[in-house]
């Protein structure tokens, strides 16, 4: 969707980072006292999910830039820090838990970034590997055309060694990090789904072959890879569907280069079921055989993500033996069962990682 | 010009039955259709009430008296006594009188109070809902109670029957009206004949819609096919047998994978032969990986008596078998590997 308006919270107004995205996007502008007024617009739309896409809102970060991933005790984690550079999406999904996540669901962008860059400098200086990423509460990339936030992040992280930053899209904004001087210290990363889901579910996303492309580009610049197959949608044909794109991947792609694979079979908030329903009257996605998972969440029945997990890591493996692959708030039991082993026989899921991102990235502890 | 004080000012007059255009149900709000009660009081007694009707060319249009009219020409009655409105008298004033005449004289039914409310807003002089009238006229008043009420007025005939005698409440109601209609007519003819309250509608309907999503068919396919037909056709089932049977054929195709799953549980667990006192619950849906087995004894002996069932349990290998296929959906045992089939 295209940004119509930009909303300016006043305290952001004089921040040189809001003169610069005045100046790239060409769209009626407004300063405005705070969000209250502006929430309560999106609130009051006939779908204000979609017409949170289409205002900007430009603002500060009160609270902390660096969060932790909102895993739940019940699933294995990945341990992963989030980096809250802003909030939601100008893509499209109907899958989206942001629709259903942020009330009310409105763009948003910090420009306080000096705050930001004080809380990293301090999480560099911790004796630990962090993996930290943008794209949890956005698509990381969406904000290219107006900012230089992935310019200036590839940079910062590269004049370190003990963090990676993992940039994780559904689009093909790469052409303004590939002359970068990374060090291996930005992953970039894909979100991967079958032709099928793209098309019925992922509206306003850059198509596989374009995603494909792009995260070439990027290797061919030297980046390290990542790739996430979430959601994993089941459907008839699924398995070899998703075969199909890993065929492609590793098609387009050297094994070698890629750090990590996540897969994670698609779950979602009860609230998210009613709105897909709504704006996405189309979508079956919501059909399938779900019950509900422990920590609240509807998820599929247990047997169909272990075969769907399975059959997908086996088509991986096939590509890449020794690629890092492993799932997504899954548990002990659909890990034995769809990858053969259970985290805590490798140190754990956030260990494996760190390894791989050692490996791959140079970073490094103490 | 005040006209409804008109109609009390004016005299009965007999007219002709003949003269009235029964056939004009403009201002009608009853639903009630039954007419022998009053054919027979009206013979016994005569005429209470007489119509309302309006001058309409050579005749005579009915503002309140419908039923009465129909029981006279049961009677065979040529004449029939009725205050005459004149032509001058508005489509407004019409409607007031109409919905006064029952609505303050007998509580409205939904179906009745949404004709009365679309009645007052279609001969309303700007179209919208003169809510200070409908208060005095004991409707609801509130503009989106009202509005919710008028769109009964436009669901099929089957759903308004099925509010009208109280087999369909108004939230189901509008959850049809946003189906297609033959597939909304279908549903309330499925929940007349068997009965059924609010959640079990409500389950009944999000089965089949989602069957139909998940399957790419049509609502009506779904409701109307073979499968359900049968269970409404059992001459041996009766309407909480046949409710029974259809919510166990959808919830089977709905989820046919967990449906399977909790049949292959089952299957293991007769073999288990558990007996008194041991009850074996698995994970809820399937879903955790700890499942809870219960003793249920009243005396120290029948404690002792369970450890050696215990014992004898965790040897069975039907348990081995629940515990090692729990995560393939307790798929049935491979056969027994035996000769190859001749090719």
């Amino acid at each position: 969707m295209t940004i119509r308006e930009l909303f300016i919270d006043a305290e952001a107004a004089d921040h040189p980072q809001t003169a610069a995205i005045r100046s790239r996007l060409a769209v009626p502008a407004r300063v405005v006292p705070g969000p209250a007024a502006l929430f309560e617009e999106v609130r009051a739309a006939d779908d204000p999910a979609g017409r949170g896409k289409q205002v900007l809102f430009l603002t500060r970060n009160r609270g902390a830039f660096l969060k932790a991933c909102p895993g739940t005790r019940h699933y294995t984690c990945c341990g992963y820090r989030i980096l809250h550079v802003g909030s939601y999406c100008t893509m499209d999904c109907a899958y989206c838990i942001l629709q259903a996540y942020f009330h009310p669901p409105l763009l948003q962008y910090y420009v306080n970034q000096e705050d930001m860059t004080r809380e990293l400098e301090e999480c560099f200086s911790t004796p630990v590997i962090q993996r930290i990423g943008t794209g949890e509460f956005t698509d990381s990339l969406i904000w290219e055309p107006w900012t230089n936030l992935s310019r200036g992040l590839v940079q910062r992280f590269a004049a370190q060694r003990r963090a990676v930053l993992e940039l994780k899209t559904k689009s093909v904004n790469v052409a303004g990090l590939l002359d970068l001087d990374h060090r291996r210290k930005t992953i970039l990363a894909w979100s991967l789904n079958t032709e099928r889901v793209i098309r019925e579910q992922e509206r306003g996303t850059a198509a596989l072959g374009a995603r494909l492309r792009a995260a070439a580009a990027g290797a061919a610049a030297g980046y390290p890879l990542a790739f996430h197959f979430d959601p994993v949608v089941i459907y008839d044909g699924c398995e070899a569907e998703y075969r199909e794109v890993a065929e492609r991947l590793f098609a387009a792609i050297p094994p070698e280069q890629v750090v990590w694979i996540s897969l994670g079979a698609f779950r979602f908030m009860p609230d998210l079921k009613a709105l897909i329903q709504r704006r996405f009257p189309d979508s079956r996605i919501v059909y399938g055989e779900f019950i509900t998972g422990l920590d609240g969440k509807a998820r599929y029945f247990k047997p169909l993500r272990i075969q769907v997990l399975r059959s997908l890591a086996r088509a991986i493996r096939e590509f890449a033996p020794h690629c890092c692959v492993y799932l997504c708030m899954e548990d002990d039991e659909v890990w034995r069962h769809s990858l053969g082993f259970v985290p805590a026989e490798r140190g754990g899921l956030p260990r494996m990682l760190d390894s791989a991102a050692a490996r791959h990235c140079g970073v490094e502890e103490g | 010009m005040d006209f409804e004080g008109e109609w009390l000012a004016a005299a009965p007059l007999p007219v002709p039955v003949d003269a009235i255009d029964a056939e004009e149900l403009r201002f009608r709000i009853t639903t009630r259709s039954d007419l022998e009660p009053l054919a027979a009081s009206i013979g016994r007694l005569g005429l209470l009430q007489p119509l309302l009707l309006r001058a309409a060319g050579r005749g005579y249009t009915i503002v309140s008296g419908f039923r009465r009219l129909a029981a006279c020409r049961q009677l065979g009655r040529r004449e029939i006594p009725a205050r005459v409105l004149s032509l001058a008298v508005t489509d407004a004033c019409c409607a007031r009188l109409a919905i006064g005449e029952n609505a303050l004289a007998r509580p409205l039914n939904l179906i009745e109070t949404a004709r009365a409310l679309a009645l007052l807003t279609a001969t309303a002089p700007d179209g919208c809902l003169p809510v200070e009238d409908a208060g005095a006229l004991g409707l609801p008043a509130h503009a989106g109670v009202a509005a919710r009420l008028m769109r009964l007025e436009r669901l099929p005939a089957a759903v308004r029957e099925g509010v009208q005698e109280g087999a369909i409440a108004l939230a189901m109601a509008e959850e049809l009206g946003r189906l297609a209609p033959d597939a909304a007519s279908a549903f309330a003819r499925l929940f007349r004949r068997l009965g059924l309250g609010l959640n079990r509608q409500r389950e009944i309907l999000s089965l089949v819609t989602e069957i139909a999503a998940r399957e790419g068919r049509p609502v009506l396919e779904i409701l109307t096919g073979h499968e359900l037909e049968e269970c409404l056709l059992d001459p041996a089932a009766d309407r909480g047998h046949a409710a029974q049977q259809i919510r166990r054929r959808l919830h089977r195709r709905r989820f046919p994978a967990i449906r399977r799953a909790e049949e292959g549980f089952e299957t293991l667990r007769r073999r288990l032969d558990l007996g008194e006192g041991l009850q074996l619950t698995p994970p809820r849906d399937f879903e955790g990986t700890c499942f809870s087995l219960t003793l249920s004894f009243g005396s120290l002996e029948e404690l002792l008596e369970l450890r050696g069932r215990l014992d004898a349990l965790a040897r069975n290998p039907a348990l081995s078998r629940i515990l090692k296929s729990k995560a393939e959906g307790f798929a049935p045992d491979p056969p027994p590997a035996g000769p190859r089939p001749p090719s």
